[in-house]
């Protein structure tokens, strides 16, 4: 079952490139299938419990270890998930919109470099997932063309140095224990300076890359200057893959001391990206550019949730960062896809194109403000669900209470950007032809992401189950 | 056998020289081929690093001829799939630097 999952879309995408003609429809059927052998696998662990697999039968050590939890099995399931969805809108819009044939394949192998980067549990093998995915969101950010290749560049050469970073860092690590798997290494775990050296060499590219404040800068220019499809692809997956690693060495890796001396700066960037992404979401003129810096906020949620983590160790911060990622990526993937939709159709890249959006286009605007409402926090949606756990988990540390102080003046800043949206496409729409016929098919498409982040608010119990503490 | 240490420590001080001059290069080099060659420097400081631990163990074996002595043979799988993976990426960068050049030139003529 894993070996289809991660050689549909391999294969597929080798099968695209030697026959463009039939791209579009095999990433659907691929898409279909993956979500079907996700879910299966999803039920399969959370029955039996974590799985573990060894590349061509070698023991940990000499060989790759790969390994399945709950939580894994979740995120392969999100992007499967997102995949299809963002494969149908495709689909849907391809011809209007001229995107490139080469989308598809690509867009097979970022699913293939995904899965395998929440599988590997080896150090080395993550950097490879880590690189076949900055090359695979470069390659997709440059097929919007023209004016979308300084970014693409710019993202290239900044992800580049955070992978050599995170190279460096597993070198030294090497250089001292003689090991890569993470589960051995976790246990001959040498605290001292070198190894604290690697972990932030480490960190340092890995926020490089997952675009954590105040390393964000590439961001906004890449995840706008691309596609509609690709932009969601991007902020709702890519940028997860590498927090998700840092997740990994902080919580698996480095000891005790370590992490709680390493957890006031996450908490304080967090706290920092929160502030200054949602002020410049607040400021931008641009429609995709203010959701990118949406996300680069939101990214800040995630980050303090694991510098409480670190703190405090509390299963609840496990909980509430995964959380707030998956949340962010159904919310992100709706709001991408609507706000693409309405600049498709009305065109315009600025903000005022969306004025009268919700006379002229209703559904696509009732997809950007139901993910709007998760991405603020207000009930019922996925972000609320992981806001509530973040508060329950300070809540049950006295004397933290102060920090409920900074998460509202945030919550507000995230509610400003929001409605300011919201509230320009209540103004008098400008008269529009009288052929005007908006496609309906894309913005369902981006209604159903939007649904599911408030569908997550009713499925709170089994996804706090799923991602107990022993789910990495 | 000081004077064998003494060339190791020559091997590490390099590698972390290389490493140092390409993120010099790096951040002040305003050209993007130029930042392309500072990453290509530091990842070859990177892999001379790894070839260098490799040869851990012994005094020095990175300058004898003796082929009893262990050197880590996964640290050497590790350098070749980097190898290939700088290469690679170094010629995606180029490619791409190279359509945006075009992408200049084709805004500047009209």
């Amino acid at each position: 079952m894993i070996v289809m999952l991660l050689m549909l879309p391999l294969l597929g995408s080798l099968l695209m490139i030697i026959r463009p003609a039939i791209a579009p429809l095999l990433t659907l059927v691929i898409a279909v299938a993956s979500n079907v052998l996700a879910l299966q696998l999803l039920q399969q662990i959370s029955e039996e419990g974590t799985m573990q697999w060894l590349l061509a039968g070698w023991p940990a050590g000499l060989g790759i270890v790969w390994q399945a939890g709950t939580l894994t099995a979740l995120l392969i399931l999100l992007t499967t998930v997102l995949q299809l969805l963002v494969g149908l809108y495709a689909f849907v819009t391809h011809k209007r919109d001229k995107l490139a044939a080469v989308f598809w394949p690509l867009s097979n192998l970022l699913q293939f470099g995904l899965i395998a980067l929440w599988l590997s549990r080896d150090l080395f093998n993550l950097y490879i997932c880590l690189e076949l995915l900055g090359l695979v969101a470069v390659a997709l950010v440059s097929l919007a063309g023209g004016k979308a290749i300084k970014p693409a560049i710019n993202y290239l050469l900044l992800s580049l140095l955070g992978s050599l970073c995170y190279l460096l860092g597993v070198v030294l690590l090497y250089g001292i224990h003689g090991i890569l798997d993470i589960a051995t290494l976790a246990s001959q775990w040498q605290d001292n300076q070198l190894s604290y050296i690697a972990l932030l060499l480490m960190s340092g590219g890995l926020m490089l890359k997952a675009a954590l404040w105040p390393l964000h800068l590439w961001l906004p220019g890449a995840h706008s200057a691309a596609p509609a499809p690709v932009s969601a692809l991007l902020s709702a997956l890519v940028v997860k893959g590498p927090l998700y690693i840092l997740c990994l060495i902080w919580i698996k890796l480095a000891a005790v001391q370590q992490a709680s001396a390493m957890a006031p700066l996450f908490i304080a960037t967090g706290m920092a990206a929160l502030v200054f992404g949602g002020w410049s979401a607040l400021r931008t003129p641009f429609a995709k550019t203010m959701v990118a810096y949406s996300t680069v906020a939101q990214l800040g949620y995630a980050l303090l949730a694991l510098g409480f983590l670190l703190k405090f160790s509390h299963p609840l911060f496990f909980a509430a960062l995964w959380l707030f990622v998956l949340s962010h990526a159904l919310a992100k993937a709706a709001c991408f896809l609507a706000i693409g939709e309405i600049s498709a159709t009305l065109g315009g890249k600025r903000l005022t194109a969306l004025k009268g959006a919700s006379q002229t286009m209703p559904l696509a605007m009732f997809a950007f403000a139901l993910s709007g409402v998760s991405l603020i926090g207000l009930p019922p949606s996925g972000g609320f669900l992981g806001k509530w756990t973040l508060v329950q988990g300070i809540w049950q540390h006295q004397g933290q209470l102060l920090w409920m102080l900074p998460l509202v003046l945030v919550t507000l800043l995230s509610a400003a950007y929001v409605m300011r949206v919201v509230v320009l496409t209540f103004d008098q729409a400008k008269p529009v032809a009288p052929d005007f016929a908006p496609k309906l098919l894309p913005q369902w498409l981006a209604l159903v992401p939007a649904l599911a982040v408030c569908g997550m608010a009713f499925l709170s119990e089994p996804l706090l189950l799923l991602l107990q503490a022993d789910a990495l | 056998m000081a004077e064998l240490i003494g060339s190791g420590i020559l091997y590490y001080l390099t590698s972390a020289g290389l490493i140092a001059i390409g993120v010099y290069g790096f951040i002040t080099g305003p050209e993007i081929l130029r930042r392309i060659l500072a990453l290509n420097i530091i990842s070859a400081g990177i892999f001379m690093l790894m070839i260098v631990l490799a040869y851990r163990g012994g005094a020095n074996p990175a300058i004898t001829t003796d082929a009893t002595i262990l050197v880590d043979p996964i640290l050497h799988a590790l350098v070749l799939t980097g190898l290939v993976v700088a290469v690679s990426t170094t010629a995606f960068a180029l490619a791409l630097l190279a359509r945006a050049k075009r992408h200049a030139d084709a805004s500047e003529q009209p």
